[in-house]
Order: C-alpha cells, then structure tokens, then sequence
C-alpha cells in the first residue's frame, strides 16, 4: 500500500468520525407538543405561521429582549412565544417562521428566529404610480 | 375578446432584445461545433474552421453585450412594460444603482455571468495558442447551457408551464396577470418597485461582478482539464491551468471577502461570516480550487497529482454550478436568509449540473489509465507528499461543509421517495460548521507549515535532515512562546482551540522565516508565503473575534424574565437607551444624546465613555447607527450599522428598534388611538389635578410657542398655553408650550409630551373656534399719530414712543427684501397705572402691505400697525379691547402614554477582527503575486 493510501484513509476516517460526531447536531423541526416533552436543554427548531389576529407585545422600556407573540405550529397548535430579541421589522408580513429554542416552565422561548417574508418577484400586486 | 391596443409602449427593444437572445444561443451552438470541428482538424493546415469558431463565439459575445446594453436602456429610460425595468428600478432610483438593479434579479446576474465568460473567451483566442481549439469548446458548450437560462422559451409538450429559462426582456404583461392591463392606458398607471433598499449599497455594485467573475474563471481550469483530456497531452496544459486556478482562486476569494466585508459593514447581524448556506457553497468552490492549485504546483515540478489536479478542477466547476442551483432553486428558503426564490429554473440547473458532471467523470474515468504518474510514489520526507495531504485535507473539509449545507436537498430527495420523512435540519449552524471545520483549519495550517521546510522530491534528504529537524524544532519553540502569549490576550480555555492557535502560529513563524531568511524578501518568489501568512493570520482574527465577541449592550441589571440559566445571558443583547440618560453597561457608559435627519436617513447619536477597571474614564467617542425611512415617512426600511473600527478593538452598533410611533405610520395611528384623553377646563393661575400629576396654567400667548412651529409658518389665530406639570410622586417639574393654530381653513396642533411622566398634553380644538369669534367680534379703533404722540384708548394711555427698524414678532419670519417694522407701544393704565409694552408689526412683501397683531392679554387689548403715510409719515393704528377668555379653557392630557425618547441599541465588542481583515486581504494578494509572476514567467 502506498503511504498516500495510508494518509487518505486516516483522513477520511477522521472525517467520518467528524460527520458521526456533528451528526448529533441535526435534528427534526419540532413541533410544540413535541419540543415540551423534551427533557434535556436542547435547542430545537419549530416551523410554524404567525398567529395575525393574537397579541403581540414588545414594551423595550421594561425588557428590550423580551417579545411575545403567537404561532401556529405545523399540528395547528397554538401557542405563545418569547423571543428573546427586538420584534423584528415587518414582523407582521411575515408568511412563515422558524424558530429555535426550548420550553421553559410550559412557555417557548425562542433565541432566534428566521422570518420568510413575502418576495416582490411573488408578489402579484401591480404598484400604482402614487399622487406623490 | 378583442387585442387591446396598449397606448405609450416601446416595443423594439423588446424584439431586438428577443433576436439577440435567439442569436447568442444559435452561435453558442455554433461554435461550440466550430471549435469541435478545429479541434478535430488541427493537424490540416488548411483547415478553417478556427478561424470560422472565432467569429462565431465573438457574434455570440457581442449578441449578448448587445442584449445587456437593450436592457440598461429600457432600465435607464424607466419603460415599465419591461418586467424587468418594473420589477428592479423605480422612478426615483439614483443612476449609481442601476448596475445594482441590473444584477439583483436572476436573468441580470445570469448575463453577469455569462458576460465575464465571454470577455475570458475572447482572452483565451487571443492568449490561449494551441489549446484555443479544444479549450474554447468546453467554454462554448457552457455558454450553450448559460445561454440557455434567459432564452426563455416554453416547450411545446407537457402543460404548458415547462419552459427553458426566463427572458429578460419580456413584457410585464406577459409575465402578469391583473386586472389593470384591462386599461389600454396602463402605462401611465405604474411604476416600478425598485430595487431592495438593502442592497442600495455601493458593495453591491462590486461584490456580484467580482464573485461572478470569479465563478467565471473556475471554468477555464475545468476546460484545460476536459481539453488535456480530449487530447490526452497530459502535461502542457498545467502551465496555464495553474495561471488560470491562480485567477480563480483570486478573483474568487476577494468576491467572497466583499460579501463578508459588506456583511459586517452593512447588514445588521454583526459579524462577518455566519455559515449561511449561500456563503458556503461560494466558499466551497474557491476550497476546491485552492486544493486544485496546489496539486497543480505539485504536478508541474514532479510530474505527481496530475490526476487529482484534474479531478480537482472538475468539481470546482461542477461546484460552482451546484452553489446556483442552490441560490436560484428556492430549495434554501427555509434556512438561508438570501437566497433567491423559485423561478422555475430548478429542473435546467440539475441537468446543467449533472450534464458537466457526467462529461467532466466519463472523460476522466475513460482516460484513468493514460494519464501518466512517475514511477515511484511520493516520499513522506518530500515537499509534494504534504502538500497532497493538505489538498485532500482541503477538499474533505469542503465535502463536510457541503454535505451539511445540501441538507435540504437531501431532505428533498427522502421526501420524493417517502412523503412521511421528517426533514432535517441543523440546530445551531455556527457552532455545528465549527466544530468539525476547527480540525480542517488546523490540518492545514499545520501542513502549510511544515511543507515550507521540505523540499520537492525530498531532495538531497540524507544532507538536508539535520537542517529540517533543528528549523523545525526552533520554530515549534518560538511558536509555543507566541502560543503563550496570544492566549493571555484571547483568553482561551478550550484546548482545542489552543491547539488551532498553536497551528496557525506554526505557519505564520515557519512562513515568515522562509520570506525572511530563505528568500529574502525577494518579492517574486513570495506570493505562496504571503498567502500563507495570511491564513494563518486570519485564523487567529477569527478566534479572537470569535471567543471574545461580546455583547456590551447587555444590562445585567434588567429584568430577567423567564430566565434562569446563565447560559441565555450573553444573548440578552440589547438594551433601552433614553435620550439623555447614561447608562452603564459593560466597561461603557453609553448616552442617547440625540437624532438627526438627513433626508429619509436618521442617524441617533450614541457618546461612549470607556470605563477602565478603577472607574476612571479612559476615551469618549461617539457613534451614529441610523435608519432609513421611504420616501414619504410612512415606514422603516432599512437600519445601517455604525462600527468604531480601531487596531484592535472594534465597537458595532445598530439601531435593534425605535418606539413604535416612530417605525411606521400604522403603529403610529395605534398608539394614538389607544390613548385616553381627559379634557381639564383650566383657568389662568388655576391649578388641576390629573390622576399622577398636577398642572398650573401659567401664561396664555397669542402665538405658537412650539419648538417644532415650521420656520416661517404664518398663522391667522395661534393659541399656545404655557403650563407647568408636576409629578405627584417626585419633585421634578416640566414646562410645556402646547398651541393650536388656524392657518387658512387648517387647524394645527402643537401638542407636547413629557415622557418621563408618560403624559401628552393637546389643546381643544374648540378654543380655536372662541378665538375666531373673538377675531370677527373685534371693534376696532383707528388713530393716526406721529412718533413720540400719545392716545387714549379706554382707560389707558398709549405712547408712540419709537419705531423698531429691526422688529420681531413670533409669527414673523424675517425674509430678504421684507420692509418690516414694528412700532414700540407704552401702555399705561390709568388707574393702576400698570405699565405695558408692545409692538406690533408693519410689513411689506411683495409689494402687499401686511400686519401682525400683538396683544396684551391681561389688559385685554389688541393692536394692529396698520399703514403708513409717507407723505406726513403718520402711522395708523388700530385698537381694540376685549377681556381675554382666561377662565375655562379646555386643555386635553393622556397619561400612560408610550415614550418616545428611547432606542434600543445593540453594540458589540470585537477583538482582533482586523487580523482576520488584514490576514485575509494578505492571502488575496499572495495569490495575486504568485499569479502575476507565473504570467510573466517563461517557464
């Protein structure tokens, strides 16, 4: 055996030791039900669509990195949540969220959060030449 | 249904532009066989079909410019017909963001691409001698597939809907369905939605074309290989593939650093790099291509690698491919946050990657056996040995960022087979990609060290050992001294990255000897060095930044909430500041002094004092975040940085949200109507009382007295109470002017707020309507006197005494060429013989005679200066009485009202971030060195 091959195999062992070992760090989106029985610290990630019609509440002069609202998991459960950021701009536009976080005492708090918000190429209004 | 006739439409360029697309796919086509057929006839002499080749390429060349410049032209002239110009550039877009606009949609960026293909073409037929034939149909045949993405045309089978690409030039109607193209006068009715404010941005307008000139040049190594291949000359085509990688490699990298310099600069995550599915898979092609230029070094001087460097090149540009289908494909919505959504495209860019793959493979694999390698393997005491072994380290690297990165096509791939599959996803990117991408940079630090002291082949070994190990074993010394040091700066703990550290100094040190003592600083021979210092200098400002990021705009001291593990703490990021408040937060005390506009940008201005441990004040700068609102106020569209870039330190800023009166007008209008307002009817001395609070009503003025009354503003009737609140609860005391004026049929309302209290104070409009009565119910007097006369008027006397030549008055603003006067009244009662003064105000404008009223509230009197005589220079006045309403007067305050003095701010703390800016730079230019020597070189 050429010691290339020697060299190449032990890299590529060391990669597959890699892969197994970040493996853990994939996981499923989660849905509340889900996510609440999980005993551990985990961080998850629940896909879900925001709740329009429920409050949201963002007071920055009691705690700038406490916002709260309600999303719609893909079971259709209900229910709210604390991101502990800033309410993002254009919230209310967004079609869909992902967010990642963990129960705490029957409450999701989620530390980050990606918005899907709705492209000009789909969006299907013509603009009209305002008066301006 | 009838066609409607559209009214205002240009439609040439709309035709011309389709021809041109027809016309730069048929000459793809055409010359991809034309140099097929050069290819095949090169040993004729009289073969012509190169020369036939060229000129079609370069009509497929200028069919495309051609094609770029129709749709500036449409963009530049704002002919919303065109898709295009409707969807990227609006009336008001500057000229400086109309390359911006070109490339931020698919079709524009595909051009993009396929024009620095076009322009590498023409240098290949001017540079490329012998291998012109075989390499330029490679490059054709690409093109043939480019082109193909903006033909735009629908295939005759299946529904309908299949089509090849998407034509830049289409007409919007065509592409859209609504109900306003009913109107044949549509035109007139629409404007374009511009392009995305975020990208407004000048790195914009260099960040694509460089990237993409990038990705343009990872063709041409993958052409020399496929061309090797189909020659099988095995050997002379590493010298311009290697010039080619370096380009690549080049052009490549600083595209990629562009988009982390403007990341960090721009866009509002603070940091530079954030293992985002987009930035990956532009990394990973630029990887691969590195790899591929090392074991192209290592095939020109000893003939090894050849076959990898092949493959190599191969997968870059499959790669590059790969990293489109990604961005383009939508498949990424879910975890990118810019990637472009679906156009249609996803199907053609599988089959443009698998088409190339399988090309690029079957000609390897066929050829497997030909492809000559020496004799006797490479030694492990030989430079070439770990250079191979750092290239393969490179590239398994790459394969586990790719193999996460495509998770959701594989995702996508289960699914099709099993509808059930639960997709996967990656929990927490960053620390996920870091986690196995720590070993590979320290791999290849490592090995960019160590492969320094070796030499090709091993060579003179049995001489040079002795040499080899006492370098080496100095320089791991010197290196575990810096190790020391470095992590009492860092302040490391985690082995692992002690262990980066230690790596990536190895390299810095062992390159830094060979630049100093092996070469000499000779610079030519410096380039790999150079890119190598560079590495290893990036990898320490990555750890640095990295460990110590730290969030200083965190409050420790706020409410805590649902938290309880520390852990949450560093994500707490922001904090509230009030305008004019300091607050500590960090090693900083940080102060909201104030906010400014410059047109629909608003910068707030943030004083920083740094506090050393002892509590003593050590520097005081400032920094200024802003926001940008659209053009007519009604929302927030974009918020810009602000960074503090020093040496070391860097402090970034950015503006985490504003009160909600001030994002947009929706929020606005919520809170003001979730406000309760109580009407108080205050007498003048009178106090009230409100729930919290209570008011005197000091003055009662016959103008606005409002800080925020436009300059020159001239009202009819203005009103303003001048009243003092107090807080029932502390001692501190406010002074507010609220008005309401009638200017014309407009009533103004001046109100104010006093956050601290939460309360907002607003004037009734019915005191408007008293005053106005008031106005009509005057009887005026008339006198005619002369400086230094006196007149009576009810029980008073009043005293001409003087004309002011520089009068003011507080509805009038001084405007060039006025004649303005005002006449200095003494009134005195005489029976109190209270004494008054007053002035009211004579104006000339335009040749119309004007006049300001004054009052004296408390006598009840009003005098108008009404004209002047210049022949006896007697003045006309006018006077009137009427007790002032001073009982009564209803006054509206909300409490609980929302502050508006406040911005959440989030500031961040790096350190050593310019290491990885100047390490990162120093790589580019090493590569560029080493580019430029192997050009001029003759070897």
């Amino acid at each position: 055996m050429k010691k290339i091959h020697l060299v190449a195999g032990l890299l590529l062992a060391g990669a597959v030791v890699l892969l197994v070992i970040s493996s853990s760090d994939l996981g499923t989106y989660y849905t509340f039900a889900e996510a609440e029985l999980l005993e551990d610290d985990r961080n998850v990630k629940i896909i879900g669509l925001l709740s329009k019609d429920k409050e949201m509440i963002y007071r920055p002069e009691i705690d700038p990195n406490r916002f709260t609202f309600y999303m719609t998991d893909e079971a259709g459960e209900e229910r709210m949540v604390v991101l502990l950021s800033e309410k993002p701009q254009d919230f209310e536009m967004s079609e869909q969220l992902v967010l990642t976080g963990r129960f705490r005492d029957g409450v999701f708090v989620a530390r980050e959060m990606l918005m899907k918000c709705p492209s000009k190429y789909q969006d299907e209004e013509i603009f009209v030449r305002s008066e301006i | 249904m009838n066609e409607i006739q559209y009214i205002g439409e240009t439609l040439w360029p709309g035709r011309l532009g389709h021809f041109l697309i027809i016309t730069g796919f048929v000459a793809a086509l055409g010359s991809t066989v034309a140099y097929y057929l050069a290819e095949k006839e090169r040993d004729k002499t009289n073969s012509n079909w190169l020369n036939t080749a060229n000129w079609t390429f370069t009509i497929h060349g200028i069919s495309i410019i051609g094609l770029m410049g129709i749709i500036f032209y449409v963009m530049l002239n704002r002919m919303y017909e065109y898709a295009y110009a409707f969807n990227h550039v609006s009336d008001d877009l500057p000229f400086k963001y109309m390359f911006s606009a070109f490339w931020e949609g698919q079709e524009g960026s595909f051009l993009l691409w396929i024009f620095w293909h076009i322009i590498l073409g023409w240098i290949l037929i001017w540079k490329a001698g012998e291998w012109k034939p075989a390499v330029m149909t490679f490059l054709s045949l690409i093109q043939v597939w480019l082109t193909s993405m903006i033909l735009g045309t629908y295939l005759p089978f299946g529904n309908g809907e299949s089509r090849i690409g998407i034509n830049p030039t289409v007409l919007l109607r065509e592409v859209q369905d609504a109900p306003i193209f009913a109107n044949a006068e549509y035109l007139e009715l629409i404007s374009g939605s511009g392009l995305n404010i975020l990208l407004q941005n000048y790195w914009m307008t260099i960040h694509p074309p460089t990237t993409f000139l990038g990705f343009a040049a990872c063709a041409i190594p993958f052409c020399y290989a496929l061309a090797a291949l189909w020659r099988q000359d095995y050997r002379g085509w590493l010298k311009p593939g290697l010039k080619w990688g370096l380009f690549a490699s080049f052009t490549l990298g600083t595209g990629i650093l562009m988009g982390s310099a403007w990341a960090y600069e721009a866009l509002t995550f603070g940091g530079y790099w954030a293992w985002d599915p987009v930035e990956n898979m532009s990394l990973v092609p630029w990887l691969i291509m590195v790899a591929g230029v090392h074991t192209n070094l290592i095939a020109r001087s000893t003939g090894h690698s050849i076959r990898a460097t092949m493959i190599f090149y191969i997968l870059t540009f499959c790669l590059v491919v790969y990293s489109t289908y990604l961005v383009r494909s939508g498949i990424l919505e879910d975890t990118s946050v810019h990637a472009f959504t679906e156009m249609g495209l996803e199907n053609q860019l599988v089959f443009f990657i698998l088409f190339f793959l399988i090309l690029g493979l079957v000609m390897f694999f066929r050829r497997y056996n030909s492809i000559p390698t020496p004799q006797k393997e490479e030694d492990w005491n030989s430079r070439e040995f770990w250079m191979f072994v750092g290239a393969m380290v490179i590239v398994i690297g790459s394969a586990l960022i790719t193999w996460s990165t495509s998770l959701p096509v594989t995702n996508a791939i289960m699914q099709f087979f099993d509808p059930f599959y639960a997709s996967r996803v990656i929990e927490d990117p960053i620390s996920h990609y870091n986690r196995h991408q720590l070993w590979v940079g320290m791999l290849m630090a490592f090995l960019t060290g160590i492969s320094i002291y070796m030499r090709y082949r091993g060579a003179n070994w049995e001489h040079y050992k002795k040499k080899f190990f006492s370098q080496t074993g100095v320089a791991l010394l010197l290196t575990a001294v810096l190790t020391w040091a470095t992590i009492q700066w860092i302040q490391v703990v985690a082995w692992q990255y002690i262990l980066l550290i230690f790596a990536a100094l190895f390299a810095f040190i062992v390159n830094l000897d060979h630049v100093l003592f092996r070469i000499k600083g000779n610079l030519k021979a410096s380039g790999s060095a150079m890119a190598h210092i560079g590495f290893a200098m990036m990898i320490i400002g990555i750890m640095a930044s990295g460990i110590n990021k730290t969030y200083i705009s965190s409050n420790v001291f706020a409410q805590s909430g649902l938290l309880e593990g520390m852990e949450d703490e560093d994500l707490l990021s922001n904090i509230v500041l009030i305008k004019g408040e300091p607050i500590f937060m960090r090693g900083y005390i940080a102060t909201y002094v104030g906010d400014r506009f410059d047109g629909p940008e608003r910068s707030f201005d943030i004083e920083f004092t740094r506090i050393d441990e002892d509590g003593r004040e050590v520097e005081t700068f400032m920094l200024s975040p802003n926001v940008i609102y659209d053009k007519q106020f009604t929302k927030i569209e974009a918020a810009n940085p602000d960074i503090r870039r020093q040496p070391v330190i860097d402090i970034f800023t950015r503006i985490a949200r504003l009160p909600a009166q001030q994002i947009d007008l929706e929020s606005a209008r919520e809170v003001e109507d979730s406000l309760k307002f109580e009407t108080y009817y205050m007498s003048l001395g009178d106090t009230t009382f409100t729930s919290k609070h209570f008011v005197v009503l000091e003055e009662i003025h016959h103008s606005i007295l409002h800080p925020e009354r436009e300059q020159g503003s001239q009202e009819d009737l203005a009103l303003s109470l001048k009243l003092k609140v107090h807080s029932l609860d502390s001692d501190s005391a406010y002074t507010i002017v609220p008005g309401i004026s009638l200017r014309g049929s407009f009533v103004f309302r001046y109100p104010e707020q006093i956050d601290p209290f939460n309360l907002r104070v607003q004037l009734s409009d019915t005191l408007i309507e008293d005053l106005f009565h008031s106005e009509i119910a005057l009887d005026y007097s008339t006198f005619l006197v002369e400086r230094g006369e006196t007149f009576e008027f009810g029980g008073y006397d009043i005293k001409f005494v003087d004309v002011n030549q520089d009068p003011w008055h507080p509805s009038y603003e001084p405007q060039t060429d006025d004649i303005a006067l005002s006449a200095i009244l003494e009134v005195t009662n005489r029976l109190s013989s209270a004494q008054y003064r007053t002035e009211p105000l004579y104006l000339i404008r335009d040749t119309r005679q004007t006049n300001y009223k004054t009052m004296i509230p408390e006598a009840g009197l009003h005098f108008r200066f009404t004209r002047i005589d210049p022949n006896t220079g007697q003045m006309t006045f006018k006077v009137a009485e009427q007790p002032m309403k001073v009982e009564n007067l209803p006054v509206q305050i909300a409490e609980n009202v929302p502050r508006t003095d406040f911005i959440v701010l989030e500031a961040i703390r790096f350190e050593g971030l310019n290491f990885f800016w100047v390490g990162s730079s120093l790589m580019m230019l090493g590569l560029l060195f080493a580019m430029i020597v192997r050009i001029r070189s003759k070897m």
